[in-house]
């Protein structure tokens, strides 16, 4: 396989990874001359409220240094976020070229074509790096271009610095994934690995909290990338750490090598034999493939209870957090005017109305966009050629599919609102049920939206169409973040679909948002179901 | 007369540049084992995705037991059972999932004619789909087929990935459709493999369809590979025979002669009498090599009506 190729097969991770460092170094740099301040002093004032802000969160990122200075707020802001976003393109980077490629039986191919198993390997991780070349490259640009935007000026070293580490880490976490995966079935080897990464990551995160884990961070790539703050005045570029980043790719690269050159294609390093059983020759009794809609659910089940149950965990955590977080930032005179932007009631139901139910909106988003996918999936791998064999109409097809992704939904809006409700009243943070009720229901149709949205476009563009859609989600969660702080034309707002769901939990329900929600769902189920009557099914 | 169990009338499909199906008219009866041959590309999964409103027709029509596949679409598939011709992917569900979903979406399904055919292919259901080899895959595919009793049964390339034994199982299970009266619509590029079950053969080729016939007919058409030995010292009778009508690929080496004879033999012993043959081959092609001859045009002989 040719390294052209291995680039190719990564274009759309470097195009949209590329995109997303840019933007956000650009935004995090610009931003900082927004809200930083004029004279020292206020920068100064700055630096303390963002010392205190980031010490809340230490158990996920690392303390800032000098946040005060444009570098130190962008390693902070942005190069820290990195690291798990960059961990995660080369998750799923790694998994594709370990076993993704073989499930699609093109490592088969190439293998017999003549070329070495190593030499496929080092193929795929040139591509990836490269393409993380790129992306880190993009993001040192925009570092530059939001500083010298401000007629400030920051030291190439610094930004040469923060890239090799950013590098190092992304290569590491990939080698890490392609040895995780010589070693799981492929059905569970993105598990594993993902398992193996979040313990790496919590393991570096935890122990700036628990003592008895400090001993261990050594294990974590995560602890290396930690070492430098190259951008920050003061920060130091630690060498050694990131030799070992480099060399642990080196080393865990090999080891993968290794391992694939003794497995079969197809299986893991090491193969548990499958138990005998008695050959099954009835279908599943289980009555609930009989009824349309619970069917589709029942098929889904671990999907919606995975999503179900973390999301609510996270809004669990978002309200354990809440006083913990505000209590201190409310005696911060600077931060006065940015909760001034979305503090209309209470100020803990504001802070949860805008915090969470803003990233809840994002996450069932993702729900929506998942479902969406299999929909797209199931076009291009035949499964709704099957479907459609049997005596269901197209129609049908696409009101089963809205429907169970509404119950799905609801069932997810459901559980976190109670989870919310419940922890909120334990911590005697007094919330308005019947706001939190419509709040937590309002998250259907911002569901049925982007699912709407996303029928439509997979009738028309099935390929892009969960590329456009997350763009849309991605764009819309930015806009509705970011346009107070820059104090942005209120018609930009409008180009965001979480504006439409307003603040229910501080404002009430906005119901001329919800109307135009139910009228775009309405058009664009409406349109596909039209478009996908006439369409040919796989094309 | 009763009603067509499947019937296109100048049924299109154009993809354009030249590609696609074209003016298809085609009836197959009632208890009809209908073998769709052709090679990769010609038109035949086409056909059948037409039929099973996969895709719409650019113009004309389909009908399965009188029944609009465009219109009535709904209604058309609860008469017939479809084995596409490449199987889903249904990733970690289990064969017997699989069968439930599909049965519970079509209604009625017996659970016992769902083990017997299991039974009958060796099909464990307990599996998961990602675990089956191909050939499992296609006895999947088969089951869903046929786990209903429809009365239409649509097979694009159906024996695909079976081993032998599996494939003369699934002919003996093809006949036994047929005698209960079941129609068949079956698409294949393996000759034998219409020659085993099928009634009549309609051939297609660069989406036009360019002769349909029953397998006597079919027969009728074919080809002799002849062999001629003469006697040491006859007069061989070369200019006749290579002019005899029907006579073409003339060889003559060492008092042996060897030609195709295409249709009758008449031509020929016409133009032999009086030559002392010493021995005489006439070896029948199988249906491959008329296939192969039909449509490599190689004769430029017209095909007998």
């Amino acid at each position: 396989m040719g390294f052209l190729y291995s680039l190719r097969l990564t274009r759309w991770g470097i195009a949209g990874f590329s995109s997303l460092a840019f933007t956000l170094t650009l935004l995090q740099s610009v931003g900082f001359y927004q809200v930083v301040g004029h004279t020292p002093a206020e920068r100064a004032a700055f630096g303390r409220s963002m010392a205190q802000l980031a010490a809340q969160f230490t158990v996920l990122i690392a303390a800032p240094i000098r946040p005060d200075t444009v570098g130190g707020y962008v390693q902070w802001r942005a190069y820290s976020f990195f690291a798990i976003v960059f961990a995660i393109w080369a998750l799923v980077s790694a998994y594709g070229a370990a076993r993704g490629d073989e499930e699609r039986g093109l490592v088969e191919q190439v293998l017999a074509t003549g070329t070495a198993r190593t030499d496929a390997l080092v193929v795929r991780i040139l591509g990836f790096a490269a393409g993380c070349i790129v992306a880190v490259m993009a993001a040192a640009l925009g570092v530059a271009a939001g500083v010298a935007g401000a007629h400030e000026s920051i030291g190439i070293d610094s930004l040469a610095g923060a890239s090799v580490n950013l590098l190092g880490l992304a290569l590491s976490c990939y080698a890490l994934t392609l040895l995780v995966c010589q070693f799981a079935p492929s059905r569970y080897a993105t598990a594993a690995s993902a398992i193996v990464m979040l313990g790496l990551f919590l393991l570096n995160s935890l122990s700036r909290q628990l003592d008895q884990l400090s001993g261990w961070r050594w294990l974590s790539p995560f602890r290396y990338y930690d070492l430098s703050q190259p951008l920050a005045p003061g920060g130091a570029f630690d060498a050694r750490g990131v030799e070992v980043l480099f060399g642990g790719a080196v080393v865990m690269t090999v080891a993968a090598a290794v391992a694939f050159s003794y497995r079969d294609v197809g299986s893991p390093l090491v193969r548990v034999s499958v138990a005998a059983h008695p050959d099954v020759r009835e279908p599943d009794g289980n009555p609930v493939w009989r009824v349309p809609v619970l069917r589709g659910i029942y098929d889904r089940r671990t999907g919606l209870a995975v999503w179900t149950i973390g999301i609510a965990l996270l809004g669990v955590l978002m309200v354990i957090l809440t006083k913990s977080i505000v209590e201190p930032l409310l005696g911060l005179a600077q931060l006065r005017p940015y909760f001034n932007l979305f503090i209309t009631g209470g100020i803990y139901p504001s802070f949860l109305g805008f915090i969470w139910f803003g990233f809840a909106q994002l996450l069932i988003a993702g729900y929506a966009i998942a479902q969406v996918a299999r929909w797209s999936a199931e076009d291009t791998d035949g499964r709704l050629e099957g479907v459609l064999s049997n005596p269901i109409s197209r129609r049908g097809v696409l009101i089963e599919r809205a429907t169970v992704l509404t119950i799905g939904a609801l069932v997810i809006a459901a559980v976190s609102g109670v989870a919310v409700g419940i922890e909120s009243h334990a911590q005697s943070i007094d919330l308005d049920l019947g706001r939190l009720t419509a709040a937590s229901l309002l998250l259907v149709p911002m569901a049925m939206f982007f699912a709407a949205i996303g029928a439509m476009l997979a009738s028309l563009l099935p390929r892009a169409t969960v590329g456009l859609l997350g763009g849309f989600a991605f764009v819309s969660y930015f806009i509705v973040q970011v346009a107070p702080i820059f104090h942005w034309p209120s018609w930009t707002l409008d180009l965001s679909a979480f504006h439409l769901y307003g603040q229910p939990l501080s404002s009430g329900v906005d119901i001329t948002g919800l109307v135009i929600m139910l009228v775009v769902v309405a058009v664009g189920f409406a349109a596909s179901a039209l478009i996908m009557e006439r369409r040919d099914v796989g094309a | 007369m009763a009603v067509a169990a499947l019937s296109t009338s100048r049924l299109t499909k154009d993809y354009g540049a030249g590609h696609g199906l074209f003016d298809l008219d085609l009836v197959i009866h009632p208890q009809q084992v209908f073998g769709y041959l052709g090679p990769n590309g010609a038109g035949k999964t086409t056909t059948i995705r037409c039929v099973m409103g996969m895709i719409r027709p650019t113009s004309g029509s389909a009908h399965v037991f009188g029944i609009d596949c465009m219109r009535d679409s709904v209604e058309v598939k609860k008469r017939v059972g479809y084995l596409p011709g490449d199987i889903p992917q249904f990733g970690g569900m289990r064969g017997q999932e699989i069968v439930a979903y599909f049965g519970g979406m079509r209604g009625g399904v017996d659970a016992k004619r769902v083990s017997g055919l299991c039974d009958r292919f060796d099909l464990d259901l307990g599996r998961r789909f990602r675990e089956y080899s191909s050939g499992n895959k296609q006895k999947l595919g088969i089951v869903l087929a046929f786990m209903h009793a429809p009365d239409l049964f649509i097979l694009d390339e159906p024996t695909g990935g079976l081993d032998p034994l599996n494939q003369q199982e699934f002919y003996r299970l093809l006949r036994e459709e047929r005698d209960r009266g079941a129609t068949v619509l079956l698409s294949s590029h393996v000759l034998s493999e219409v020659e085993h079950i099928c009634d009549q053969v309609g051939i297609i080729r660069a989406g036009r369809l360019v002769k349909v016939a029953d397998l006597a007919e079919l027969h009728r058409i074919r080809f002799h590979r002849v062999e001629l030995e003469f006697a040491p010292g006859s007069d061989i009778p070369e200019t006749a025979i290579r002019h005899a009508a029907g006579v073409t690929d003339f060889h003559f080496e060492d008092r042996i002669v060897t030609c195709t004879v295409h249709g009758s033999f008449a031509p020929l012993l016409h133009a032999l009498r009086g030559a002392e043959v010493t021995n005489l081959v006439s070896r029948e092609p199988s249906l491959e090599e008329m296939f192969l001859e039909y449509y490599q045009e190689r004769s430029g002989l017209p095909l007998l009506p």
